[in-house]
């Protein structure tokens, strides 16, 4: 039921965030920084984006003794959703607050 | 007198637990830093689920790389809110509506009486101070209820508590607010939780799920009790059992609902979860296939010291000696 509703606008800056360099591997982190996003809403939106099949991750080796650290960058479907997602944020005339789709 | 002694020891109880906790925690990279963000953490990590471990491991991965201590603070807590609410709940979400609907209905029962009765400010004092009790035993219960492991049993465990607790108080609105003076009583304050431990640690087949199984049942059996105690004072008011002469009906009404605070929100949940826990140990001590069970969980990677284990054992044996004790007393005072 989740996979229907429409992403909140925190998903779409990510989404958007990831797409402006699709190709390349990004860290939560960094990610956070850039769209101006707390961890705690960051890593749910990106579980969701994960679950939905926008969104690939990959481990990076880890460097000696650190533990590795997690990349993400969007999918094919992913890149598709994102050069789409214009025209589905048109046809939604007045958002409903209650289909915040990052909401738990 | 019974009940003081093993309440005193709780504190011990728990003082050793966290002993035993820490020893048993996962060991840090040479590279970890070790601070109280990354502890955090590392702690709500290990409350994900199997199918959402990898992100636990990320959050550990990313906090990792950043520095400063304010930066650092607010990753591993935004993290940790995350973690605590992230889906799939499944079936304990069911159970977590629950439990915040019995904890909403106690405060919005004591609420009532307090404004009906007019107690004042004292009244909505206390009123803070049992709403951060039933708050914190949510979340720690709804915690809990993530594993299935431990949900069915522990709420199961919690409902045999609140039985043998209504049981001793003959299913009474006035027994619940009187004191719990008979012989039996005190067994079955004992008894209740020994059997939830074993039987909890007997179903999961596992020490740890077993002690898990036992704090769920203390939590739930809080929460439910003490809204039943709470209606309890609402419908009785001032009436019911007798109360000491020259008390006004606000003072007795005052009286009860401290009463039900000290007895159903702090013993209660204390005495079960401590017995529920000596039980579920000594459980697994004398069926070696459950203690191994131990070793297979996450957080269990470094064998526990052997002084440790000596206060461990320590313990255990006082927590049975205690109860012992205590029903050898419930029989003599009961002739």
């Amino acid at each position: 039921m989740q996979r229907n509703r429409p992403p909140s606008a925190q998903a779409i800056s990510v989404l958007r965030a990831l797409a402006a360099d699709p190709a390349r591997w990004r860290y939560g982190y960094d990610l956070a920084a850039e769209v101006h996003l707390k961890s705690g809403s960051l890593y749910p939106i990106l579980v969701r984006l994960a679950d939905r099949g926008l969104l690939e991750t990959s481990w990076e080796p880890s460097q000696g003794s650190r533990p590795p650290r997690h990349l993400y960058r969007l999918t094919l479907a992913g890149r598709e959703y994102v050069a789409a997602l214009p025209a589905v944020r048109a046809g939604r005339a007045v958002p409903h607050p209650r289909n915040r789709w990052s909401e738990a | 007198m019974a009940i003081q002694v093993v309440f005193m020891m709780c504190p011990v109880g728990i003082g050793v637990a966290l002993l035993r906790r820490y020893a048993r925690a996962v060991p840090a990279g040479p590279a970890a830093r070790d601070d109280v963000p990354e502890l955090l953490l590392r702690w709500a990590a290990g409350l994900l689920s199997a199918q959402r471990a990898e992100w636990g491991q990320a959050m550990l991965g990313e906090l990792d790389h950043i520095d400063g201590r304010s930066r650092r603070w607010r990753f591993a807590v935004g993290c940790a809110g995350a973690v605590l609410l992230l889906p799939p709940w499944g079936r304990a979400a069911a159970a977590v509506w629950a439990m915040v609907a019995v904890a909403a209905g106690a405060t919005g029962v004591y609420a009532a009486v307090v404004v009906r009765h007019g107690l004042g400010v004292g009244g909505w004092v206390w009123g803070a101070i049992i709403l951060v009790f039933l708050v914190s035993y949510t979340l720690a219960a709804s915690v809990l209820l993530r594993r299935p492991a431990v949900a069915v049993p522990g709420l199961l465990g919690g409902l045999f508590v609140i039985l043998a607790w209504l049981a001793i108080q003959r299913f009474t609105f006035a027994g619940v607010i009187a004191p719990m003076i008979a012989p039996f009583a005190r067994l079955a304050v004992i008894g209740a939780p020994l059997l939830v431990g074993v039987a909890g640690t007997l179903w999961s087949g596992s020490a740890v799920d077993g002690r898990r199984i036992a704090r769920l049942a203390a939590l739930s059996a809080a929460l439910g009790l003490y809204l039943y105690a709470t209606i309890a004072v609402a419908v009785l008011g001032a009436g019911g059992p007798l109360q000491d002469t020259g008390w006004t009906a606000s003072s007795i009404i005052s009286d009860r609902l401290g009463n039900n605070v000290i007895k159903l929100l702090v013993v209660l949940p204390l005495v079960t979860a401590t017995i529920g826990w000596a039980a579920a140990a000594a459980t697994a001590r004398f069926r070696p296939r459950l203690a191994a069970g131990v070793v297979s969980v996450p957080v269990t990677a470094v064998r526990v010291r052997s002084w440790r284990r000596i206060a461990y054992l320590l313990l255990l044996l006082a927590v049975l000696a205690a109860a012992v004790f205590l029903a050898v007393i419930s029989g003599v005072s009961g002739r």
